[in-house]
């Protein structure tokens, strides 16, 4: 390596550690709070140093049964996500492929969909899944989701697919492959990328929503977010407990992102340039 | 009788199949078309059916009651006093102060949000273009604040941020940088502070799209373009830019509707205070709606927000369909 | 080897059919075997004392308590959705004390009135403050709610502060105002007085609990809001000044969690608080001014009635809840205020008040030596100051918005209180 671009990329790396430190501190700060004992947690002047103790964990699992959470919220987030590809991964695609004018109007009507504000549709919603007596139920999340997510998914693949050169496709498609062939072990490899991503959209989604499970679920179906807002207490907002609820809340999800990631960058490298 | 008609399709004579007996005659009617730009389209339909029908079922359906609604003075709370007022609530809105507060407060919000969040996530991405070890582990790193559950990232600038004994607004406050009651509590820095926020929340994602963008660009114009002895400025500008424009554009819509529906990060930091000086439409909307049930007036609210986003995607859309041409047209 | 894994196999039968056998003797006197009641608890100090105590109530009549911790804000959507939808999700819902009115409004809980009269006995009513009785459930005749926490409303002060002030403890309002500017000392990092300022239901209850204790009130004697009224304007100033001159400079963004930890971080030299917080403050575990610490009536504004603010947390029975969930509901009801499990409460650190018994208690009033205070508060209690009426949720917010920007400056107290009642009326 010469000098000239040693000097740019040590540049550039010192540029990434200074945002790793912008990104990273402040949730180190919440984390702490787990360790801290509730007296140490603010001081005037405040400081960072602290006696670590496990009292905040000791008194999250009293209080919550953390697996069921930590289980409920892996359902939701896998559930959603597998349908939402399973319908938005095709309907991207035959909509990137048509030429018919009414696909792309389509396909705006998918981006629109994601637009819509939570608590435009909450209250129908709550009363139509009162009705087919799903309330209280994960799975009435899971429907939800899983519409904002399909719906997100079909416009996102929609935009990865229409950046692939049909040509693959076509050649395919004249050698007598079948067209579900054609999609499923042509184009989608290519978009292996998109499509990954889009995981990790619906996973982080579901897993982070909390408005419409607060609403829908009850005691035995309510995910980690929901618990994450009751520990906001209003009389006491009870910081350690919350820095000890967050590890449980963002580790699963930190891990998820750390193996996709993999995939992710796997994908991009491979995917066709 | 059938033909084989003009563009290949076999088109069925009805009359003749019925003389042919019922399966039969089923059969023909339905019979798949034979050219392959018809099962090409059948093919395709087939494919986007059952997302659209899924959306319109569990999406559209409550939606439209929730327009509905709209048209009414309707609160759960006093259901007998219910009736329609056709536009009043919009009405009520247009001449509501504290609308048109929240309106001006989510696109100010909005808009400078968005522009940080592009200048520094295009700045992270073109920093972690490269693919060797040291980006793969800060680009893994860099993606925790997205991965946090947006409540809890509010609650930890509030947090941080509190005057009297929060580990940075104490500081801040005692050094001058703040005013003495914290930046989230006075009322000309807390809409700023939630743009802050914001933009520790979501630049990693702007990057994280932009970062792809990158990657799926041409590599042989790149060096063409590196062989003309353009300096990285330039190529950057030149060649770059225009060629990635689809996925900036991809990361812009993203984010800018996201942001317009801010809701968690200012429900729990500030819940549209001080005043009213970070109201925002959601914030104004689920207060309606989930604190007072006052559903009428919360749909109208979120359906006035629908509008604005509407109008906003429509103008990125045409700015896509134009960067599309240009990328496609090189 | 396998002869003895055999012997003990039929040793594990043999207990197990004797262990199921003396359940079903059991369940002769356990009535409410198989019974699984939801309970909506809102996150107060008793929720988690609820969810321990479950287990208990279960051996003792067989029944399953589900206890869901809520927020504020989720509990009051989460169980309105269930009653407006009818979905009968929870059985057992803690109400607030303000939230009568909408309860009695729309019929959503089942009125205790005769099952009271019916079980009087039971429930030794007597024992129970007619304050409480009254303000937490009571409603136009109905009862609403069976009161389970009440809270007083006292006032917390720093005694080595006033000692060495050489100030007495304030009796009205006017010494507190005048006491927490002359203690106030920023360049030491005192402050006289600190309260919620958080735009939302922390300032509007703290302001209408302070502008109670000046004279003022929000409905008029027609039962009408006169939020614009000229003892609220004056209170009104009086308040600002007191949180620009001698408050913390943060608490124009307290809420309740933030007043309380500015307290216990030794910041204010006075602060009204709940009888439910108090225990905090003595706590080394979550506090800093144990020895320091002094509890006092709350002040009153000279010449007013001696009348305290009380508040705190009933127990609903939701009236969609079929007629087993209802009785099963209320056999628990009855079981948690019972004078015995209700005293294990308060030893186990829930803080909820209740019985003229308990304030009497030899065990109780070691753990919690200023309960004299809160039996006088509620002997004298008010829980009317924040008016319980139907529309009191829309009155919170368009207080707490319009408080909030006077506090910050943002508006004066005349204007702001003007634009208040011009909204709050259109909602009668």
């Amino acid at each position: 390596m010469t000098i000239t671009r040693f000097v740019p990329d040590l540049a550039r790396r010192g540029f990434l550690l200074a945002m790793l430190a912008f990104f990273l501190l402040p949730f180190l700060w919440l984390a702490t709070t787990a360790y801290k004992p509730s007296v140490e947690i603010f001081s005037i002047p405040p400081h960072f140093g602290f006696t670590p103790t496990f009292d905040q964990f000791a008194k999250v699992f009293l209080v919550f049964d953390i697996w069921r959470l930590i289980a409920v919220s892996m359902l939701i987030a896998g559930c959603s996500a597998f349908f939402s590809l399973l319908l938005g991964v095709p309907a991207g695609y035959a909509l990137a492929r048509s030429r018919h004018p009414l696909a792309m109007g389509i396909a705006y009507f998918f981006m629109a969909v994601r637009m819509i504000p939570a608590v435009a549709a909450l209250i129908p919603f709550y009363l139509m899944m009162r009705d087919i007596g799903l309330i209280g139920s994960w799975i009435s999340v899971v429907l939800i989701n899983c519409m904002l997510n399909s719906a997100f998914v079909s416009w996102m693949m929609f935009s990865y697919f229409r950046s692939l050169p049909p040509e693959l496709e076509e050649a395919a498609l004249t050698d007598g492959c079948h067209q579900f062939a054609a999609f499923w072990r042509v184009a989608l490899p290519a978009v292996r990328s998109g499509v990954i991503a889009s995981t990790l959209f619906c996973v982080l989604f579901s897993w982070n929503d909390f408005l419409y499970p607060m609403f829908l679920t009850k005691l035995d179906s309510k995910p980690i977010s929901v618990a994450l807002l009751s520990a906001y207490g209003t009389k006491d907002i009870t910081w350690g407990t919350l820095g000890a609820l967050a590890h449980f809340s963002t580790i699963p999800i930190v891990l998820i992102v750390l193996f996709l990631n993999r995939y992710f960058v796997q994908g991009l490298t491979r995917g066709i340039h | 009788m059938s033909h084989p008609a003009k563009d290949g399709r076999r088109v069925t004579d009805i009359s003749s199949s019925a003389e042919a007996g019922g399966p039969f005659a089923w059969r023909q009617l339905v019979s798949l078309p034979q050219s392959f730009a018809d099962r090409r389209r059948l093919f395709l339909v087939a494919m986007t059916i059952p997302a659209v029908i899924y959306v319109i079922a569990i999406g559209i359906v409550p939606l439209a009651r929730g327009i509905w609604y709209s048209f009414f003075d309707y609160n759960l709370l006093r259901p007998a006093r219910a009736h329609f007022v056709g536009l009043g609530n919009y009405l009520d809105l247009f001449s509501d102060p504290d609308m048109a507060e929240a309106l001006k407060n989510t696109v100010l919000f909005t808009v400078s949000g968005v522009t940080f969040q592009l200048v520094l996530g295009l700045a992270i991405a073109l920093a972690l273009w490269r693919d060797d070890r040291f980006n793969r582990i800060c680009l893994t790193l860099i993606l925790i604040p997205v991965t946090i559950t947006p409540l809890v990232v509010g609650l930890i600038f509030k947090g941080l941020l509190l005057a009297d004994y929060g580990l940075v607004g104490y500081y801040l406050a005692q050094w001058g940088l703040s005013a003495p009651q914290g930046l989230l509590a006075s009322p000309s820095t807390a809409l700023g502070t939630l743009v802050f926020i914001d933009v520790w929340e979501w630049t990693p994602l702007m990057a994280l799209i932009l970062l792809a963008g990158l990657k799926a660009l041409p590599g042989d114009v790149l060096e063409a373009a590196a062989a003309d002895g353009a300096t990285p400025l330039q190529r950057l500008r030149l060649v770059v830019l225009p060629l990635m424009l689809p996925s900036v554009m991809l990361a812009l819509t993203i984010r800018t509707v996201d942001a317009f529906r801010v809701f968690d990060s200012v429900f729990v930091t500030t819940g549209g205070g001080p005043g009213n000086a970070t109201n925002t439409l959601m914030v104004y909307a689920v207060k309606e709606g989930l604190s007072f049930f006052n559903v009428g007036k919360a749909s109208a609210i979120a359906n006035i927000a629908l509008l604005c986003t509407a109008v906003i995607a429509a103008a990125f859309v045409l700015l896509i369909r134009r960067a599309d041409k240009k990328a496609n047209g090189r | 080897m396998t002869s003895t894994r055999s012997k003990l196999r039929k040793i594990a039968a043999t207990t197990v059919m004797v262990l199921s056998m003396s359940g079903i003797a059991a369940a002769a006197d356990k009535p409410l075997e198989g019974v699984t009641l939801n309970v909506a608890s809102m996150n107060d100090p008793f929720a988690s004392v609820l969810a321990t105590l479950a287990p208990k109530f279960k051996e003792e009549t067989g029944a399953t308590v589900k206890v869901d911790i809520l927020d504020y804000g989720s509990l009051l959507t989460k169980t309105t959705a269930d009653y407006v939808g009818h979905t009968a999700g929870y059985d057992v819902i803690t109400m607030d004390i303000v939230w009568a009115g909408q309860y009695a409004q729309n019929g959503y809980s089942v009125d205790l009135t005769d099952l009271i009269k019916r079980d009087a006995k039971e429930l030794n009513v007597d024992d129970i403050y007619p304050a409480l009785m009254s303000s937490i459930g009571g409603y136009h005749g109905k009862q609403v709610a069976f009161p389970f926490a009440g809270y007083a409303n006292v006032l917390a002060y720093r005694k080595d502060l006033f000692a060495s002030a050489g100030l007495k403890v304030p009796e009205t309002m006017e010494e507190l105002v005048e006491d927490a500017h002359k203690l106030t000392d920023p360049s030491k990092k005192i402050y006289g007085f600190v309260a919620n300022g958080q735009k939302g239901p922390a300032v509007a209850q703290d302001w209408m609990q302070y502008n109670a204790e000046m004279g003022g009130s929000i409905l008029g004697p027609d039962g009408k809001p006169a939020i614009n009224s000229p003892a609220n304007i004056k209170s009104l100033t009086v308040y600002a000044e007191l949180f620009q001159k001698a408050a913390p400079p943060g608490a124009a963004d307290y809420d309740w969690g933030g007043r309380e930890e500015s307290f216990r971080q030794g910041l204010a030299a006075t602060m009204q608080t709940w009888s439910v917080g108090a225990p905090g403050y003595y706590d080394p575990k979550t506090s800093k001014i144990i020895d320091k610490v002094a509890i006092a009536l709350p002040p009153r504004g000279k010449g007013l009635p001696k009348v305290y603010g009380i508040g705190g947390w009933g127990l609903s029975i939701n009236k969609d809840a079929s007629d087993k969930q209802k009785e099963a509901a209320w056999t628990f009801i009855k079981w948690l205020v019972s004078a015995k499990v209700h005293k294990e409460l308060n030893l186990l650190g829930a803080g909820s008040f209740l019985r003229k018994s308990e304030m009497v208690d030899a065990d109780l009033k070691a753990k919690f030596p200023f309960l004299p205070l809160v039996a006088e508060v509620f002997d004298n209690g008010d829980g009317e100051y924040r008016p319980r009426i139907p529309e009191y949720p829309e009155i919170q917010d368009i207080l707490g918005t319009a408080v909030n920007s006077v506090l910050v400056g943002h508006s004066d107290p005349k204007a702001a209180l003007d634009q208040a009642q011009a909204a709050a009326i259109k909602l009668f």
